[in-house]
This record gives C-alpha cells, sequence and structure tokens, in this order.
C-alpha cells in the first residue's frame, strides 16, 4: 500500500470566537484577522513539515486547491509543491508529490495547469499524482463566478483539453463551449507519459461513474467522520463491478486526520483542543448553503440529498460540534500509537484502501507537535500498516499499481 | 390579505414547440381580453393575486423558463447563451401569434421582456417592469450572488421587506406530505440553478447600451426596500429608455406585487388600460 502525508494551509492564529463571528470563505475580513509575521510563518511551517515527512519516508506528500479561504490558504497549491519538488529533488527523495489538486469546474486557464503540473513533474523527475478535483460549490461560483449549472460541464470540457493538451504530439485547435484555441501545443510536456490521475469525490454516483470510466483513484476526504460516511465505498466498489472495473485496492485513496502521541491520554490532551479549533473554524465555518448553491448539483443529486443527507455525516453540526463528536465519528483519529494504527488497519480492511492519506496538521497546530505527529506516524505507525497490509492478502493478489507515479524513463 | 386558497391560477397550459424542436416550452394561460405576457423571476413562475387580477382584464401567458418545468428539467441545456434564451422567447410568442401584446416581468423576467423589446422593438405595445434585473452599478450592486448562497431560511427577508405577510408565508411553504417535500425543494433549487445560468454571478448582459432601441412606452415600478436589486437601479431605467414612467413604493421589498399588490394591480392597470 502507499502512505502519503497529507496537509492544508490554515492561519494558525484565529481567535477563539472565530467561529461564532465568522465564516471560513469568501467574506473572512483578512486585514482584522491576520499578523502579516505570523502569516509568512505559517507558509514556512507549511513546507518545513511537508519536507520533514518526505525525510521521514512517507510515500508522498500532498495538498489541495481553495481560493479566499482562511481554512487552506492554497489557491494555487503548485506554487508549494513547485518548491517541495526542488527540495526533494535536491535531497535525492522519492517522494510521490499529490496535487489533489487543481479544481477544474473552477478553472477558466486549464492549458496553465496543464503546463504547471509537466513542469512540477520536470522538476521532480516525474514525481507527480495529477489531482483534478470539480471543485467546491463556493470555489467554482462564489470565488471564481462561475454560474453554478456550468461548474460540471466545464470540468467535463476542461479535463479533456487538459488530456489532450499533455499527450498530442501535433498542434491541435480547440473549439469549446469554454475554451478557444487556434493553437494547442504545450510546453513543456509531463516527464511520465500518462501522470496518474487521482480525483477527489464526496460521493456522489454521477462522480464515482465519471471516475471509474476514466479508469483514475476515487480520493475521498473522511473529514465528515468515515463512521457515518462509510457506505460510500460499497457504493464505489459495487459501481466499479457494474462498471467493468477490477476490485483493485489501489483505484482508491482515503484521507484520515491522525494526531498519535506515546498513550491515548497524551494524544487527546496535547491534540485535542487543535482538531476541534480545525474542525470548528474551518470546514465547519463553512455556510453549508454554500457547498450546493443551486445549479451546482443535478436536480435529482437535490433530491436525493433532501431525502438523505447522510453522506454529508456530521458536516451539518461542524461548526459547534465538541471534541468527543469529532473523534467519535473518527473525522480525526486521535490516541497511541496502538490506537491510531488498530483503527486505520480496520479502515483500511473495511474500504479496501490502497492509498491511505494521512491528514497530519489540525488548524493551529505548531509546528513542533506538527513534526512529532509526522515523525511517530513514519516510525511507528506506517510499519504496522505496512505489515497488516501484507497480512490482508493484497500483496499476494499481485495487484498493479496502475495510478502511481514512474519517475524518470529507466 | 393574500393567500394560497383564494388564488385562482392558470386555467390551461400550451406547449409550443421551439428552438428547432429542442425545447418544449410550457406557457400557462388564464383569463380572457388582450394578450398580456407574463416572464416570471429566476425563482420560477408562481402564480398570484397579482396575475389572477391581471387576467381579469386580459389573457394572461406565461411561458416558463427553460429548465423550470417540472419534468422537463434539461431543456436548459439546449440554451448556450444568453441570446440565444431572447431568441427562443421570442419564437414562442410569434407561434403564440402574440405579436402586439402586453409585456410584464419581474426581476429576471423583466430583464427578459426588456431584452425582446430592444432587439424586437415592434414586439410589445407596452412594457411593465417589476423591479427588473439586468442592470449593475458599483454603488448599488445587485446581491443575486449573496440570495443565491444564502440559507434557504434567510431567502424570505432578501425578497421581501416584511416577510411575515401572508402571501409571503405561502410562497415558501412546502408541500405538507413529507415524501413530497425531496422533490419539491429539488425543483424549487434547480428552478433556481437554471435561472442562474444567466444571473450568476449577476445579471449583467449588457442591457443598459440597448435601452435606448426600447420603443415601446414603459412603466418601471420598484420597492424602496428592495435588498436584491437596489431601487436606485430604477433611475438607470428611466435614464435609458426613452419613453418610461417610474414609480417607488415605500415599505416595500422585491416582490412589490406581492408586499403592494393593490397599488401594484393599480398602477399596471392604468397603464395598459
Amino acid at each position: 500500500m502507499k502512505i502519503l502525508s497529507f496537509q492544508q494551509l490554515p492561519y494558525r492564529h484565529m481567535p477563539a470566537d472565530f467561529a461564532s463571528k465568522y465564516d471560513s470563505i469568501v467574506t473572512t475580513p483578512y486585514f482584522d484577522l491576520v499578523d502579516p509575521k505570523l502569516m509568512h510563518q505559517d507558509h514556512v511551517h507549511f513546507l518545513d513539515e511537508m519536507l520533514h515527512a518526505a525525510r521521514c519516508g512517507f510515500d508522498g506528500i500532498g495538498t489541495t486547491e481553495h481560493g479566499q479561504s482562511s481554512y487552506d490558504i492554497l489557491p494555487n497549491p503548485n506554487l508549494q509543491m513547485a518548491a517541495l519538488a526542488y527540495a526533494t529533488q535536491s535531497e535525492g527523495l522519492n517522494t510521490a508529490l499529490a496535487c489533489l489538486g487543481r479544481a477544474l469546474g473552477k478553472s477558466k486557464e486549464p492549458l496553465r495547469i496543464a503546463e504547471e503540473y509537466s513542469a512540477i513533474d520536470q522538476i521532480s523527475g516525474g514525481r507527480l499524482i495529477a489531482g483534478f478535483p470539480i471543485s467546491l460549490s463556493f470555489d467554482a461560483n462564489q470565488n471564481q463566478g462561475v454560474p453554478p449549472i456550468d461548474t460540471r460541464p466545464r470540468f467535463a470540457e476542461n479535463i479533456m483539453l487538459i488530456d489532450k493538451a499533455l499527450k498530442e504530439k501535433e498542434p491541435f485547435a480547440w473549439n469549446g463551449r469554454f475554451n478557444k484555441h487556434a493553437q494547442v501545443n504545450i510546453w513543456p510536456r509531463p516527464v511520465q507519459p500518462s501522470m496518474p490521475v487521482w480525483s477527489p469525490a464526496v460521493g456522489n454516483p454521477a462522480t464515482l461513474a465519471g471516475i471509474l470510466d476514466r479508469d483514475q483513484v476515487m480520493l475521498y476526504f473522511s473529514w465528515f467522520g468515515p463512521k457515518l460516511t462509510g457506505r460510500i465505498f460499497q457504493r464505489y466498489w459495487d459501481m466499479a463491478e457494474e462498471r467493468g472495473r477490477d476490485r483493485n485496492p489501489y483505484r482508491l485513496a482515503f484521507l484520515q486526520c491522525v494526531a498519535v502521541a506515546e498513550t491515548d491520554e497524551e494524544a487527546h490532551r496535547e491534540y485535542g483542543p487543535y482538531v476541534k479549533a480545525a474542525f470548528n473554524t474551518g470546514l465547519g465555518s463553512i455556510p453549508m448553503s454554500s457547498l450546493g448553491i443551486p445549479g451546482y448539483m443535478d436536480i435529482n443529486g437535490v433530491a436525493a440529498v433532501a431525502k438523505d443527507p447522510g453522506d454529508f455525516g456530521m458536516f451539518p453540526i461542524m461548526r459547534t460540534a465538541s471534541y468527543e463528536q469529532i473523534v467519535d465519528a473518527q473525522a480525526c483519529i486521535v490516541g497511541s500509537v496502538d490506537t491510531v494504527s488498530q483503527q486505520l488497519i480496520e479502515l483500511v480492511k473495511q474500504n479496501r484502501i490502497g492509498n491511505l492519506i494521512l491528514m497530519v496538521q489540525h488548524g493551529p497546530m505548531p509546528t513542533e507537535l506538527t513534526k512529532k505527529n509526522i515523525s511517530l506516524l513514519a516510525e511507528k505507525v506506517m510499519p504496522r500498516l505496512r505489515k497488516a497490509w501484507l497480512e490482508m492478502g493484497h500483496a499476494d493478489e499481485n495487484w498493479e499499481h496502475k495510478w502511481w507515479p514512474t519517475g524518470l524513463p529507466k | 390579505m393574500s393567500n394560497t386558497a383564494s388564488i385562482r391560477g392558470p386555467e390551461r397550459d400550451e406547449i409550443v414547440s421551439v428552438w428547432n424542436d429542442q425545447i418544449k416550452m410550457r406557457v400557462r394561460i388564464a383569463g380572457t381580453g388582450p394578450a398580456l405576457v407574463y416572464f416570471h423571476p429566476a425563482a420560477g413562475l408562481y402564480w398570484d393575486e397579482y396575475l389572477d387580477g391581471l387576467a381579469q382584464d386580459f389573457t394572461v401567458y406565461a411561458p416558463e423558463f427553460p429548465g423550470a418545468t417540472p419534468g422537463d428539467p434539461y431543456a436548459i441545456y439546449k440554451v448556450d447563451e444568453y441570446s440565444d434564451l431572447v431568441l427562443i422567447y421570442e419564437e414562442a410568442l410569434r407561434k403564440l401569434g402574440l405579436k402586439g401584446a402586453i409585456a410584464v416581468g419581474q426581476s429576471m423576467g423583466g430583464m427578459i421582456a426588456c431584452d425582446l423589446a430592444a432587439v424586437f422593438p415592434d414586439l410589445f405595445s407596452k412594457l411593465v417592469c417589476l423591479a427588473p434585473s439586468g442592470m449593475w452599478r458599483d454603488d448599488a450592486p445587485p446581491a443575486i450572488a449573496q440570495l443565491y448562497a444564502s440559507a434557504p431560511e434567510k431567502i424570505p427577508g432578501f425578497v421581501f421587506h416584511d416577510p411575515s405577510i401572508p402571501a409571503a408565508q405561502a410562497m415558501f411553504s412546502l408541500p405538507e406530505d413529507p415524501e413530497e417535500i425531496p422533490a419539491a425543494v429539488a425543483q424549487n433549487v434547480w428552478t433556481l440553478g437554471c435561472a442562474g445560468k444567466f444571473m450568476w454571478p449577476f445579471p449583467e448582459h449588457g442591457l443598459r447600451g440597448r435601452l435606448h432601441r426600447i420603443t415601446a412606452p414603459t412603466l418601471v415600478l420598484w420597492g424602496k426596500n428592495d435588498r436584491l436589486m437596489p431601487v436606485a437601479l430604477a433611475e438607470e431605467f428611466n435614464a435609458g429608455i426613452g419613453n418610461c414612467q417610474v414609480r417607488l413604493y415605500d415599505n416595500c421589498g422585491h416582490i412589490l406585487q406581492m408586499e403592494k399588490l393593490d397599488q401594484a394591480l393599480a398602477d399596471t392597470r392604468a397603464f395598459i388600460a
């Protein structure tokens, strides 16, 4: 199995009453809340910690993209990933770089994304995993001005254009609804002949079908509490079978928040306040209505969610959720090496996870503690996960990981 | 005061095939007398007492926006551009033989009616716009995106000065049968979503530059407390349209024909008589 370390880039110094006063997206007042020295420090710590994870032996490091948000200040994660590509390359680290990724329902410049991904792949010698999310509604629609009903058509056109731009040998013309180019011939192209593509999904059957049909990896972020949303994976594997795909566990990438310490008590004491603040002031402070602006979701999808909002797990209460609720829903797994390992192994087993992505930094969590979390996960938890993976028998089944970076040509 | 029980509603429907037979546009009809075309707002066609009142003296034709008709949600995907939308409405009216009709449009419907009147100056004999969209001013920006991204419980306060009036309460009520609620919610959300294709992030398609082409006598009605389309935008219509009158209502929000039903009906009737 593959194990990746993942971080968002929150501003780590929000006031205690943030969640009751502000939203974490679109309208959050920058100058009222931010100390420029601390913002600078957070940006540097983010890179330090990601590099630390690569040095500790994680198979990959990953990020997401969000604009105009205080909980993930990565409007273009390719900037940070380019820095990390060079840093890891110069240290000889063979770490995969997962941009999870650039949101194509939002993008008005998809060719620039193709060019940037290619550049990162060049700098890193072919270590990029290309993420292509559709985009959260607030980001595509409120931040970027895309009419909600155009979000999915824009995604569909952009991903076709990027795919062609990366591979086509001759310059070509593109006459789309959203992109018009007389000649497309991007430089550079990626090192990898076919970059692995991981596409985030929250469980919408239409999105899952697209991922399976394009033969990509489904990437699931378990922030809403996997104990509450576990049914999504049964749906995914059933759909894979229906659509003629195999049950290769590498088809699934699963992100899980984790915080590990020497004992359960110490973990709760050390990480608890940060984990609670992360959920309350980050995802929890996104207004529900900004995740599904009218037109973003198909009419049948709206009816399904109105009837059964289960796929959203604990999201509706996240702004005020207690630490206990967060931990009980497994939105974050917190505890000793034994506790964290055991819960992760169960998740991997239950859901057939081939790529486990561990989110290691939470809200205001400071850099020393983040590095401790990363180190303990790498030294103590990862070996147990790898051992358990062998015992699950997936290795014996000889599944090929078709969605992992291939590096430089041999 | 008004409530749904007293609303008579449409009496019949016609389905008009338009846009090279790709769109079956449903037109809801009531009343007898000269033809009056009503263009509904982004939230869809809600037949209220204002339309009932007009149907006493006119034959009211209310075409539904592509995608807003229950059972035909994907008609919106046949409309790529706003200019195509204007042509689609013109084709429907032409096929119904409604040239020379009176046009009444609310909010988004007001913008569509204005564009039809600008592109086809002989299409309407008179034009009545109820807080029409289509205009932008930096000091009076429409709040469409804010409305779309609002929690459902905040929407009545956006469009009514006094959301407690019975007509407003009735408009936002959901079906009594819980089984019917998901489909009803989905239809309401989808109808807004379809309109959003041309209303997002705000409805501005260059109408200001075309207003001078409108030759039909025009009446613009507006609530002074409109939170969605600020009343200052009424001045832009007044300045741009050659033959234009404006009436402003005190203590009145965006859906002025419900909050000031008697005044709106009286002013409309007096103008189009």
